[in-house]
């Protein structure tokens, strides 16, 4: 009986220190003064809190495809400005954003717009 | 009698020009800080497409410009303009290279840059335009960020500290 206690206590921890690593600084991920607009088509959507990730592959200059992570506001902001994740996994898209610091293909998105609806998705959560 | 009037006329055409020239520069010497209050939210909102900085400290002179953009999110960059429009180096993170030229016009400085850096999508090139006007103490900056064909532009509202 004293084991279930116990369990119940790690399984806590566990998550509280996930949330925390999902709900990091800007800062400490993100280049303020690299800002980068990328243009390409939505693969895949991450619909979880406390950010969405949209995964976008982008076509270099020489014609390499890379996959794009994009960090996006939470679901429930995108929800309140009309976006639904089943809208636009498929649809071309331009990020606006910051690049990572630590230079993998991952941005932090200030803004994105659906190409055919031309519909703006903005990250407007204030800032506190 | 004559001679009077014409040192009075030689004085009041020397004064005519000198208040023309006096009044033809705004000056945006001092230290700025970004008003949370009188700037959008586009602005002063988690992640806006355009940064600002959060200070500013200028000091201007006849012939040049010089300032230090600090702020929460982004490293320091300075730099020192030519107020002739002559390209100079601004002083930018390592990594990141950009040249600037500012032009100073009766009641705006123009301050257009060009910032390039290497990404997984290859070399970005960002171009940014900013109109600075300046009311009493209060600066208003606004920026056009222009990148890949797609272009932004916000204002910022700064007050004097």
């Amino acid at each position: 009986m004293r084991v279930l206690p116990a369990f119940v206590i790690f399984l806590g921890i566990l998550l509280a220190t996930a949330t925390l690593q999902a709900h990091h600084s800007f800062s400490a991920t993100y280049d303020g003064n690299k800002p980068i607009t990328l243009r390409g088509t939505i693969v895949k959507m991450g619909w979880q809190n406390p950010h969405a990730h949209l995964y976008v592959d982008v076509k270099n200059a020489d014609g390499k495809v890379v996959t794009w992570e994009v960090e996006s506001a939470g679901p429930t902001t995108l929800m309140k400005q009309g976006l639904r994740k089943e809208d636009f996994v498929g649809a071309e898209v331009i990020i606006k954003g910051f690049l990572a610091k630590d230079g993998t293909p991952t941005v932090n998105a200030s803004s994105f717009t659906l190409v055919e609806s031309k519909k703006e998705f903005v990250n407007d959560e204030k800032t506190p | 009698m004559r001679r009077l009037t014409i040192a009075v006329s030689v004085v009041v055409a020397l004064y005519a020009q000198a208040i023309p020239h006096a009044q033809s520069r705004s000056d945006f010497s001092g230290t700025w800080r970004l008003s949370q209050t009188k700037s959008s939210r586009a602005v002063v909102g988690n992640t806006p497409d355009i940064q600002f900085a959060s200070q500013l400290e200028v000091k201007q002179t006849p012939t040049d410009i010089s300032g230090v953009a600090t702020s929460i999110r982004q490293q320091p960059m300075s730099a020192t303009y030519k107020l002739d429009g002559s390209r100079v180096n601004v002083q930018a993170p390592e990594g990141i290279t950009e040249t600037g030229e500012a032009k100073l016009s009766a009641d705006s400085l123009v301050i257009s840059s060009r910032r390039s850096f290497s990404s997984p999508a290859g070399d970005i090139v960002v171009d940014f335009k900013e109109v600075w006007t300046v009311t009493g103490n209060e600066l208003t900056i606004e920026k056009t960020r222009s990148q890949s064909g797609e272009s932004s532009t916000q204002k910022a509202v700064y007050d004097k500290i």
